[in-house]
């Protein structure tokens, strides 16, 4: 599912932040990245969504070699990928509904076809009430769920979250870590970086450990 | 519930700027202008037509008064002499002198209007119309003339239809080299203004080319919405400008005299169209950047 070979990744000129990483993911696991604050998980983040390439090594994803990839080939790989940004990265003038509906609408499908999953999806997450609203208006809380509800509304071969529950309270963090599990029951490949312990161990799954820039450790959850 | 897609296109992805007011201003004042200086050309173009198709087809024959002898009757004589001359001339289809008030209203804002020239013999004055497509020899109808007329002369003006061509000429290319540079410069604005909404729109465009959007269906999303704008504001500007010139075209009703040998300000109903190229133009010149612009962005991301 995700191969990384010796990659290595610097910005421009700057240090090495990411070295000589090598590990793989199987289709259907669920792997926590960790790792303190500028150890290099965003980064590493990145290059398995594909949105940077790597400053050497290879790396491989749903067996296509990136490196060797046509440029044209690349936005059918990335829609198999759900991404729960940090940073949330919501449509602002688009409403809750529309902006989880994104990936579907991207993928070719039809309002009739979609509509009552999004909506079945924006309830789940608690904001059936609040579908028509738009990000502005929501609580930082509640636009991580709509985060959350459209990197998954797709069902995605690949579930990519940064900190996905850093801003809601720990049983709203439970919640959507169930929506989460659920997915990975499925079938969807996990990996969700992240600093609260708790919710590593409280979960079944693998955690890779990111010092400086290198992988660490690989161990299992739980 | 916002529905952006339109169906199922990314039309109206975008939002409408609160910020695009003052390019759009920008973009009609542009086309306004660009919209006058293209009807200036199209009234010089007709000026400079009409000019020279109006002396060309004419011949003046001017008679003057004899030095000696009864002035008057010499003068009849010679001018029906002439008269019978010309209309003797193949190429010639009508030939008629100019009564003596045509001839006074020529001379009036030179000696005045009352009767104080009344004493003074003026020359006689004929007008011939060459037959349209014919050909006639200037030089050996002067030259028969002057054998039945002495005191005759002819003007074919060519002299002054030179003159006209070339002022006509000066008029119509300067109002192409003004609409160039003016439609130079819509084009500029219209760019500038795309490219400035497309800054603010570059996390977006990131977004969903990150999500797996095509670059054409990211670029559909953007280009269609300041082909829009871009049209909109343009057809505001070539809109005022064609009321300027329909308004140009009323101010005879006003009392405002036309000034003589030049042409009305006005448009014909058929030049009009012509003016429609000003926002059709600015529209796809917004659409082909825009698109440019982002297919440009997405590009530069990996």
């Amino acid at each position: 599912m995700v191969r990384f070979e010796n990659v290595g990744m610097r910005y421009g000129s700057g240090p090495e932040v990411l070295r000589d990483v090598s590990f793989s993911l199987e289709q259907g696991s669920f792997t926590f990245l960790t790792g303190l604050s500028g150890a290099g998980k965003t980064t590493l983040l990145k290059l398995i969504y594909v949105a940077e390439p790597p400053s050497r090594g290879l790396i491989s994803l749903f067996g296509t070699e990136l490196a060797t990839a046509r440029r044209k080939d690349l936005p059918a790989i990335r829609r198999r990928i759900g991404v729960v940004f940090q940073d949330f990265r919501l449509i602002d003038h688009l409403s809750a509904f529309d902006n989880v509906a994104l990936p579907l609408r991207l993928a070719g499908k039809k309002v009739s076809d979609f509509s009552h999953d999004v909506r079945e999806l924006l309830s789940w997450v608690g904001l059936g009430e609040r579908m028509h609203a738009r990000p502005a208006t929501l609580s930082g809380g509640e636009q991580q769920r709509i985060a959350i509800a459209r990197a998954v509304v797709a069902r995605p071969d690949l579930l990519i979250a940064d900190e996905p529950t850093g801003n809601v309270d720990p049983e709203m963090g439970a919640r959507l870590l169930r929506l989460i599990a659920e997915l990975n029951r499925l079938g969807t490949t996990v990996l969700v970086a992240t600093h609260d312990r708790a919710l590593v161990e409280a979960t079944r799954g693998r955690e890779m450990r990111l010092i400086d820039g290198q992988l660490v450790q690989m161990r299992p959850t739980k | 519930m916002i529905q952006f897609f339109g169906g199922e296109r990314a039309t109206y992805l975008l939002p409408r700027d609160k910020g695009a007011a003052p390019l759009d201003f920008v973009i009609a004042v542009m086309a306004f202008l660009a919209a006058l200086s293209l009807g200036a050309s199209l009234v010089a173009s007709r000026a400079a037509h009409s000019w020279q198709s109006g002396l060309s087809d004419h011949i003046t024959v001017q008679v003057m008064p004899p030095d000696d002898g009864d002035v008057r009757a010499g003068l009849e004589n010679e001018t029906q002499a002439a008269l019978s001359v010309l209309h003797a001339t193949p190429g010639i289809a009508h030939a008629a002198p100019l009564s003596d008030a045509e001839i006074n209203a020529l001379v009036e804002p030179w000696i005045g209007e009352d009767g104080a020239v009344s004493g003074i013999p003026l020359p006689k004055l004929i007008d011939a119309v060459i037959t349209p497509g014919e050909d006639v020899d200037v030089a050996r109808l002067a030259a028969r003339l002057k054998q039945s007329a002495p005191h005759s002369s002819v003007d074919d003006h060519r002299r002054w239809i030179a003159r006209l061509r070339g002022l006509a000429d000066a008029v119509r290319f300067s109002a192409y080299g003004i609409l160039l540079l003016i439609a130079g410069a819509t084009a500029a604005a219209v760019s500038f203004a795309t490219r400035a909404g497309l800054d603010a729109h570059h996390e977006m465009v990131a977004l969903l080319h990150q999500m797996g959007a095509l670059p054409g269906f990211i670029a559909r999303a953007v280009e269609w919405h300041y082909f829009i704008s871009a049209l909109l504001a343009a057809a505001l500007g070539t809109v005022s400008a064609g009321l300027f010139f329909l308004g140009a075209g009323g101010l005879e009703t006003f009392g405002v005299e036309a000034v003589p040998f030049l042409p009305p300000l006005s448009l014909r109903w058929d030049e009009i169209p012509w003016l429609l190229a000003v926002p059709v133009a600015a529209s796809l010149i917004a659409w082909a950047t825009a698109r440019i612009s982002v297919l440009m962005v997405v590009k530069a991301i990996y």
